[in-house]
């Protein structure tokens, strides 16, 4: 860290500083959380809620202002669960679907715009919640108790006759892919996010002037299709769950 | 300078993550995130997407309710268009058929007239010839012995009055 906090002196930025690794460590009754995490996402969640709030204080038949944007996220999260799931089963996933997406989308905004650094901590700096494992791995997690229950809802335990499709001796691969499933969901977006901030901040202490717009712009594009994959994913599962295996092909 | 510079500082960034493996830094974080994630989920649900929902909705049906009223209204148009149509089509040929039956009947009239008329002239005409017939012969008859006088007068003068015995 001596070669680091050399290279701080020598640039005149304040944004421009390196950390991998480190945490805000807060103790909470014997449990250690990563307080940088919870700090950025108090703020998403608060910006979700403030635009929800704003946009269903008083709704109109003809929308404007705030309702109209919320209205057409709500449309493009109701149209793409609506082509996962299926016109009949897809109305109570929405709100979970449209929460993953939104919270993804707005951390990962929030972490490509916002000069979070500006805020020193004592230990670790702010980033977007989604470059943490811990966030994108609960967020898997979550997807795939959801697709479990719909499945279990929707076909009892006839759900688990999907393990022996199309073939009995699939068993071993299927079951797998109930692990490969929240892992790829999460370590995509961790690694996406992870590696979008690295790559700003190296380009960042390097030539902090106009060389890395042209990564950041790439950076706000892939955070977006990050958003995007995490919920599509979640979606399909859900899907794949409800309508069961036969004859659907999945996506990766 | 510089590339030694991102050498030491690509060396250092992987150094201190595997100095520390805080990469992969699992811990309480994870479960309160996901508890954090539901409840998040749960009031979004209350705040935004079941009243934007229902307000979505409402307008679908909106729409195509008034849609289906214009629908409605567009054919019963429609068909008021036709009905009229056809009775003006009909009225037309009535008045088309009135005009020309009032048309022969007022040249029927005319002509009868006419002739009636002509009739009435012609006997009239033929009455006065009569007359004037009649008046000259009874005229002539008058001036005979008038022109008997006179001419026997003028040969009187011209002749004198014993040769005229």
């Amino acid at each position: 860290m001596h070669m680091l906090d050399g290279l701080n002196i020598i640039n005149p930025l304040p944004l421009a500083a390196l950390e991998v690794g480190h945490h805000l460590y807060w103790r909470v009754g014997g449990l250690q959380l990563h307080g940088q995490v919870f700090l950025t996402s108090w703020f998403v969640i608060g910006l979700l809620l403030i635009a929800a709030i704003a946009a269903g204080r008083n709704v109109q038949r003809i929308p404007s202002g705030i309702q109209n944007l919320m209205e057409f996220a709500l449309e493009f999260i109701r149209n793409l669960t609506k082509e996962h799931i299926g016109e009949k089963e897809y109305r109570p996933w929405v709100p979970f679907i449209g929460t993953l997406f939104l919270f993804i989308f707005v951390s990962n905004w929030s972490g490509a715009l916002l000069p979070w650094k500006l805020i020193h901590l004592p230990a670790g700096e702010l980033a977007a919640p989604t470059g943490d494992i811990n966030t994108t791995v609960a967020l898997a997690l979550l997807t795939s108790l959801a697709y479990f229950y719909a499945g279990f809802r929707k076909r009892g335990l006839g759900y688990l006759a999907k393990y022996l499709e199309p073939q009995p001796f699939l068993l071993p691969i299927n079951i797998l892919e109930d692990f490969t499933k929240p892992l790829s969901l999460s370590f995509r977006l961790f690694g996406n996010i992870l590696a979008d901030e690295l790559v700003v901040g190296v380009l960042v202490l390097l030539v902090p002037f106009i060389v890395p717009m042209p990564v950041m712009l790439l950076g706000l594009f892939t955070s977006a299709i990050q958003a995007l994959v995490f919920a599509t994913l979640a979606a399909v599962y859900i899907g794949e769950a409800i309508e069961g295996h036969g004859g659907h092909e999945e996506e990766h | 300078m510089i590339p030694q510079w991102t050498l030491l500082l690509a060396t250092a960034a992987v150094e201190e993550v595997a100095e520390k493996g805080k990469l992969f830094d699992f811990d309480a974080t994870l479960p309160l995130m996901a508890i954090q994630i539901v409840v998040l989920v749960l009031v979004l649900d209350k705040l935004f997407y079941t009243p934007l929902g229902k307000v979505l909705d409402d307008r679908d049906e909106y729409i195509r309710g008034g849609l289906s009223t214009a629908k409605a209204r567009l054919a019963e148009a429609e068909a008021l268009k036709t009905q009229y149509e056809k009775e003006l089509a009909e009225t037309r040929r009535e008045s088309n058929t009135v005009i020309v039956t009032a048309k022969a009947e007022a040249k029927k009239i005319a002509d009868g007239q006419i002739a009636e008329t002509q009739q009435a002239a012609q006997v009239q005409r033929e009455q006065a010839q009569q007359e004037i017939d009649k008046q000259k012969q009874s005229a002539f008859t008058a001036l005979e012995p008038q022109i008997e006088a006179l001419s026997r007068q003028i040969l009187t003068k011209l002749l004198g009055a014993e040769l005229v015995k």
